[in-house]
């Protein structure tokens, strides 16, 4: 059985529990979060005739990047991170966020979730700000935990890269 | 290096050759300058070289410690070397590393045997208690009440413990890599269980940062205890119902360290594939145990065995000394109750086992032993007696004795005082003239006293004293004849009391006839008492000459005293004016 670790990472609010919360399969409640700041979910994916389970290890959304313990990051095969696009903190906060996880898991994929599309009216990320991510390396996928668009296509990216990849933490 | 006389002669100038001449020179450096410099670069480095190494040699000491304080750079480049070092020389010549290393060997040693100890004892308690606690004891009375083998009570009590589940787990990931359970044990998504394990594990060690690492190490939810065997490349966690022993621990340890001797290339290239560790599968398998408490403690239990049976032999003798104590109790009750009972007499008195033997003798009329010590809740059935007949001087043996001799109707009562046997109350003229009459006296009585018992006549003669009683001879007004008309009444009464004396007679007994005289109330109390005996005397003379012998007849005169009852007073006065009988029988005295 193929498994990889991906972490969800994402400030307080952007939406990371609930984007995943109708795709995957989950046994503890979000109480977790507000105890021991990890809650871990199961997805299987198939790819390429592989069936690839993701362990999504879903850290609790703080305030500030310094709250994320770096140790649930260590051993990620690969990191989700979620952005508000109706916030922009939680995108300034990326870098930040990134590094965090690279000091943590290595250089692992990562995908950049810009969460909340469905908030069309309040959406303030633009072309200019997708393009950064793009220079930056960054994969990025437009989702929506109300309409669920993008969320399918989140998951099949991470397990193709992390089966691609061999997975292995740098 | 090659000089210049040594150098072939390539341009034929040997003749004038001149090795001072400037111009030569200047031809040698064009020609061979280059390679000089490079000969003399080559040798002042090997000069040098030879300087340098004992330079290194004055400097690396120092040199080492200073880089080993900066970093751990030099410790990581030397690591390999030193490893392949010591594998060399272990593979040349294993006693040098052991000589060396003994020093470390031993106190790692001496720590295995404690804790090994340690665990040792750890089970001797668990069987000491399991054995000897109350609730060890109540399981044994359950069983003994229930009638259910005390195997199947341990088995529905003994705390057991098993091993309910094993988590390999990557350490590193937190991904799974190997999961065992019981086949009946369904276990879903031990994938995640395994994942939140290893952040909880995170949690704590960055919660409270313990000083070594390792982390958490057991933890326990209500019956579950979850016990977490920390490896550098793997974690082996296994859920525990009940008390695990400290040997489990020990197991996970070496199992875990199986593990990591024989996956070691599959940990270095693990990716999230766990295929590679299903081989560990039946490693972890083996930790599925479960045991009972019984189980548990066989081994410590052999060598307590003959306490196990202590305990309850000890029990039983105290039972059995208390049953043979109350025995013994019951055993003096009964003697002391046989001895004081009248008309047995104790000679012997045993008990062995639980019977009781008793020889002795008894009264006929004694109660009877068996009944006695029924009575005191003897089992008859274990009870061997044998009593020999004498006759008892106790006085209610010699009353109850003289009781049956005389037959003694239950209307007298008998009183034995000294060797006088005293009878009251009223019994039939035969039995009193029998009583009178006895040629010999019960044992235990000298003397028969009936006196005082009241004869009762047999109903004939009954009849006839009723008869002669109920008679009243009338007489007129002063005057003390016997009118006419009363003969025929007084004949027939001379006729009855002769009946009744031959009657009494038969029984010994004399009957004596009382005549009571009176008057009315009229005239003086002197001339009626001269009256009532002149009334008397009439009737007597009468009598007498009815046949009646003087001396059985006793004449009262009562003049007005002790008058009879009359409706009226005419009435009362002329039943007054009358002669009334009385019969008295009474016992013949001896002649």
């Amino acid at each position: 059985m193929i498994q990889k670790k991906v972490c969800m990472v994402g400030l307080f609010g952007t939406g990371k529990t609930s984007l995943v919360q109708q795709f995957v399969h989950s046994i503890f409640s979000v109480k977790y979060h507000s105890t021991v700041g990890v809650k871990i979910d199961r997805k299987a994916v198939e790819v390429d005739g592989t069936s690839v389970t993701l362990v999504l290890w879903d850290l609790a959304g703080r305030d500030g990047t310094s709250d994320i313990p770096a140790s649930y990051l260590r051993g990620s095969h690969a990191i989700l991170f979620v952005v508000d696009g109706t916030r922009r903190e939680s995108f300034d906060q990326l870098p930040e966020l990134r590094e965090l996880a690279r000091a943590a898991a290595g250089e692992v994929p990562s995908l950049v979730a810009l969460n909340k599309t469905d908030l069309t009216d309040q959406w303030i990320l633009g072309q200019r700000e997708e393009a950064a991510l793009a220079a930056q390396g960054c994969h990025v996928l437009k989702t929506s935990a109300k309409t669920g668009a993008g969320v399918e296509e989140a998951f099949t990216w991470l397990a193709r890269e992390t089966a691609r990849n061999g997975g292995k933490p740098a | 290096m090659p000089d210049n006389r040594t150098t072939p002669d390539y341009l034929g100038l040997a003749g004038e050759y001149d090795p001072a001449s400037a111009e030569f020179a200047e031809l040698r450096e064009l020609l061979l300058g280059e390679e000089r410099r490079k000969l003399a670069e080559l040798q002042r480095r090997v000069e040098a070289q030879s300087k340098n190494a004992e330079e290194v040699a004055e400097l690396l000491p120092e040199a080492i410690a200073l880089r080993s304080g900066r970093d751990r750079q030099l410790a990581r480049a030397l690591a390999p070397t030193m490893e392949r070092a010591i594998s060399e020389s272990v593979r040349r010549n294993p006693r040098e590393i052991a000589t060396a290393i003994f020093p470390v060997l031993g106190p790692a040693i001496r720590k295995a045997l404690a804790e090994t100890m340690a665990a040792l004892v750890e089970s001797i308690n668990r069987a000491v208690e399991h054995t000897f606690s109350f609730r060890g004891l109540a399981w044994r009375i359950e069983a003994w009440r229930t009638g259910v083998p005390y195997a199947q009570i341990v088995l529905k009590h003994a705390l057991v413990y098993r091993v309910e589940q094993v988590f390999l787990i990557h350490a590193e990931t937190g991904l799974l890599l190997v999961h065992a359970a019981p086949p009946r044990l369904k276990v879903a998504d031990a994938d995640l269980i395994s994942g939140m394990l290893t952040a909880i594990q995170d949690f704590v060690g960055d919660s409270f940062r313990p000083q070594e690492a390792g982390g958490l190490r057991t933890f326990s939810v209500g019956e579950l205890t979850v016990m977490v065997e920390q490896g550098p490349q793997a974690v082996l966690a296994a859920v525990v119902r009940g008390q695990p022993p400290e040997s489990l621990l020990h197991k996970l340890q070496d199992r875990l360290e199986t593990v990591h001797l024989e996956f070691a290339a599959a940990f270095a290239d693990f990716t999230g594939d766990s295929a590679p560790f299903a081989a560990a599968q039946p490693l972890l398998e083996e930790c599925l145990e479960t045991v009972l408490s019984h189980q548990h403690t066989r081994a410590a239990r052999s060598r307590l065995a003959w306490l196990r049976w202590a305990i309850p032999i000890a029990l039983l003798a105290g039972v059995l000394a208390g049953l043979g104590w109350r025995s013994q109790r019951r055993f003096s009750a009964a003697v002391a109750r046989l001895e004081a009972e009248p008309g047995i007499q104790l000679v012997d008195a045993r008990r062995s086992g639980g019977n009781w033997r008793f020889r002795g003798l008894k009264d006929p009329l004694a109660a009877e032993p068996a009944v006695i010590l029924a009575g005191l809740g003897a089992d008859t059935a274990r009870l061997d007696a044998r009593w020999e007949p004498y006759l008892s001087l106790e006085p209610g043996l010699v009353v109850a004795r003289a009781r049956q001799a005389l037959a003694a109707p239950p209307t007298v009562q008998l009183r034995l005082a000294g060797d006088t046997l005293y009878a009251t109350g009223e019994a039939p003229l035969a039995w009193v003239a029998r009583a009178g009459a006895l040629p010999v006296l019960p044992p235990g009585v000298a003397v028969l006293n009936a006196r005082a018992v009241v004869a009762t006549l047999p109903a004939d003669l009954a009849g006839l004293r009723s008869q002669i009683e109920a008679e009243l001879i009338l007489f007129e007004v002063g005057s003390a004849v016997v009118a006419p008309g009363e003969r025929a009444a007084l004949d027939s009464l001379s006729v009855s009391f002769r009946a009744l004396q031959a009657g009494t007679m038969s029984f010994g007994h004399r009957t004596d006839l009382a005549l009571y005289g009176r008057t009315d109330p009229t005239g003086s109390d002197a001339v009626n008492q001269t009256l009532s005996q002149s009334r008397v005397e009439a009737v007597s003379g009468v009598l007498v000459r009815a046949g009646i012998p003087a001396e059985r007849l006793k004449g009262i005169p009562l003049g007005t005293a002790n008058p009879l009852i009359g409706r009226d007073s005419l009435e009362q006065a002329r039943r007054n004016r009358s002669v009334a009988f009385q019969v008295q029988v009474t016992r013949e005295p001896p002649r």
